[in-house]
């Protein structure tokens, strides 16, 4: 028994930057209590560098094989920590002008985070829980931090009955796998026990990958599992809505990834019908409603669950072929990571926003491109990347998962290939109509937006990004191929 | 039927019973007792299949701690303790999904694990060595990880609970 301690350094890093922060909150002064943000900062910076120095070192094992720290695993940790750094710039204004609990705030952010940088690393079902737990735990507890307002505590009870709920019924599939497979935790063995079952065993191991699937469809606002999402977005604090729909979301789909291509791979002509169902309805419904919406935080969280379609669909190419495979992972992985950075840019130019207006009515920011050109136009890119239309970032994205769909072949491929394109076309219609309001309404108010200066840097490193992704996509291309590595050989 | 079995079938019927009671009770409080009974059963059966620590941290967390705490916060908290505090109009939907599930459930297990080669599954005895040893090696990342969880839990709880002097 030994462990690794350099592979383990980014979670130590920031477990310790966690109990740091809530040691010092407690000597702070009040009007310092924003001070746990820089801490917190640094400390997020630090496990980075900590993710950074494992680059290269090969696949790490520790606590007898559940604990694995490979390509995949870094890959995942990177996005995730650079997220950290994104949300706890959102942060520091937002809630150091709104009379929230900071150091509280802070310290349960960075707990989420711990569970998210635990997740890609966790090869064994009870590690997979808990890391998924620890993710989801601090958020229903932020989302309600506007504690004054009914729309927040609804917001957290909603998260919160829900999440247990999915939590409930993700476990009982869990325990019965146990059962099924002999006693089996580690997600190499499951795969391995699982293609030696057969008969009523093997019907009993269907109902349990059921169960697990339809937990991890809550965590990621699958239709129809999604109706929560919307309400507590809604409600949360702005910078804690960008959390939800970003890191949480990505989290679930790291879990799922690990869990489908590795542990239940084998099952797959079981499993691929359930998620060709749930993509198709989560593409579409995501996308009619959020042709309807009117308050931005309510589009971005149906235009998340369309997105969180997108991806959905990838697991539906699981093929008996393992190149096949390996392109469907590949572009999961890529779409989850470019998904991520028009998000978290679509939530800060969010941000930035709702300091003068808090409701965040579409209207709400028609004539930004005079009161804040830098936010104009990153939105204006955030919104034709999220709709998948060059020169973006999430051009490549979708296109990868096209191509993935075609070259899968049989009917299924082809066919989701189509329900997708026609779902993009129809996505235009709302992503274009923050940028009509920007661009082409006029500001009630036309006096300079103050925005502060960490958001605007968010704001245009994102979109600089989105754009180098499709000029440069080769720099992404390789790093799925290098992700790719995660146990397709079972 | 041995008295293994004998001592099974009380303990199932009488935590499925109480089980049932506890989401029927028009009482909060009744509720929570009515859990005491069934999480009770639930270590009676950890003790038939030999794992005597977690039978007894069973009754000592959950029904020494948990429920306690449950009735305490029911009072501290002033929460409507009564009849009819606690219903909604989809009781009758609700208990079909859950009828429907269970039989479906009570299906499949029966089919994989069926009743008659139960010899075949030997009692694992779970002792209390093996607990900690294996909590303290094997799985002390997902310890660690707990700790962590409860501590949020716990921060996050007592800032939602507080009350406000500002506002």
């Amino acid at each position: 028994m030994n462990i690794d301690y350099h592979a383990l350094l980014p979670e130590f890093i920031l477990a310790g930057t966690i109990l740091l922060v809530l040691v010092v909150d407690v000597f702070l002064p009040e009007r310092a209590k924003w001070f746990a943000m820089p801490i917190g900062l640094i400390g997020v910076v630090g496990s980075l560098a900590g993710v950074l120095s494992l680059i290269g070192a090969g696949t790490r094992e520790s606590f007898g094989g559940t604990y694995v720290v490979d390509e995949f695993a870094l890959l995942f940790k990177g996005f995730f920590l650079v997220t950290a750094v994104v949300v706890l710039a959102l942060s520091l204004r937002y809630f150091r002008e709104g009379g929230f609990y900071q150091g509280e705030y802070y310290f349960l952010l960075l707990t989420s985070f711990l569970g998210c940088v635990m997740m890609p690393s966790s090869r064994d079902l009870l590690l997979l829980f808990l890391a998924l737990e620890l993710v989801s735990a601090p958020g229903f507890l932020m989302a309600a931090f506007r504690k004054g307002d009914v729309k927040s505590n609804e917001a957290g009870v909603k998260f919160f009955i829900i999440g247990v709920l999915s939590t409930a019924v993700m476990l009982f599939g869990m325990s019965l796998i146990y059962g099924v497979t002999g006693g089996a935790t580690k997600l190499a063995e499951i795969g391995v026990a699982l293609d030696g079952v057969s008969g009523e065993m093997e019907t009993l191991a269907f109902a349990a990958i059921l169960f697990v699937v339809v937990g991890f469809a809550f965590k990621v606002s699958a239709v129809p599992f999604q109706f929560w999402a919307p309400d507590t977005y809604e409600g949360s604090p702005v910078p804690v809505a960008a959390f939800l729909a970003v890191a949480s979301s990505v989290a679930g789909f790291a879990g799922l990834l690990q869990l489908m291509f590795v542990a239940f791979a084998g099952q797959h002509e079981f499993w691929v019908p359930i998620f060709a169902f749930l993509s198709i309805a989560t593409m579409t419904v995501g996308n009619l409603v959020a042709l309807q919406q009117t308050q931005v935080v309510r589009l971005l969280a149906y235009s998340g669950i369309a997105q969180s379609g997108y991806i959905l669909l990838t697991f539906a190419l699981v093929t008996d072929d393992a190149a096949s495979n390996r392109n469907a992972f590949a572009a999961a992985v890529t779409y989850i990571l470019i998904y991520g950075v028009m998000n978290l840019g679509a939530f800060a130019a969010t941000v930035a926003v709702s300091r003068r207006h808090p409701t965040l009515g579409v209207a709400d920011f028609a004539g930004l491109r005079e009161t804040a050109p830098v936010i104009a136009v990153g939105m204006a890119v955030f919104m034709i990347s999220l709709a998948g239309v060059p020169p973006t970032g999430g051009f490549w994205g979708k296109l990868l998962i096209f191509q993935a769909a075609i070259e899968r072949g049989g009917t299924l491929g082809p066919a989701l290939a189509v329900v997708m394109l026609v779902n993009s076309v129809a996505s235009v219609f709302y992503y274009l109509v923050v940028p009509r309001q920007m661009f082409l309404r006029d500001a009630a108010d036309p006096s300079r937006l103050r925005v502060p200066a960490l958001v605007t840097a968010v704001v245009a490193v994102a979109m600089v990004t989105l754009v180098a992704i499709f000029v440069l996509p080769n720099v992404f291309a390789r790093l799925a191929e290098i992700s790719t590595l995660v146990g397709l050989g079972a | 039927m041995s008295a293994q079995e004998y001592a099974f079938t009380v303990l199932a019927v009488v935590g499925g019973l109480s089980a049932i009671a506890v989401v029927t009770a028009r009482n909060v409080v009744h509720a929570a007792l009515y859990l005491v009974v069934t999480l009770l059963s639930v270590g009676g059966v950890y003790l038939l299949l030999g794992a005597e620590f977690v039978a007894w941290v069973q009754i000592l967390i959950y029904v020494g701690a948990i429920v306690i705490l449950f009735l305490f916060g029911l009072m501290l908290t002033k929460a409507p303790i009564g009849r009819d505090t606690l219903d909604n109009q989809q009781r009758w939907l609700g208990a079909l999904v859950g009828v429907g599930v269970f039989a479906g459930l009570v299906f499949l297990i029966q089919e994989a694990f069926p009743v008659q080669d139960a010899e075949r599954f030997e009692t694992f005895h779970a002792t209390t060595d093996a607990v900690g040893e294996s909590i303290f090696r094997n799985y002390v990342l997902p310890f660690e990880a707990v700790s962590f969880l409860l501590l949020a839990a716990l921060i996050g709880a007592i800032v939602l609970a507080r009350k406000d002097d500002a506002s």
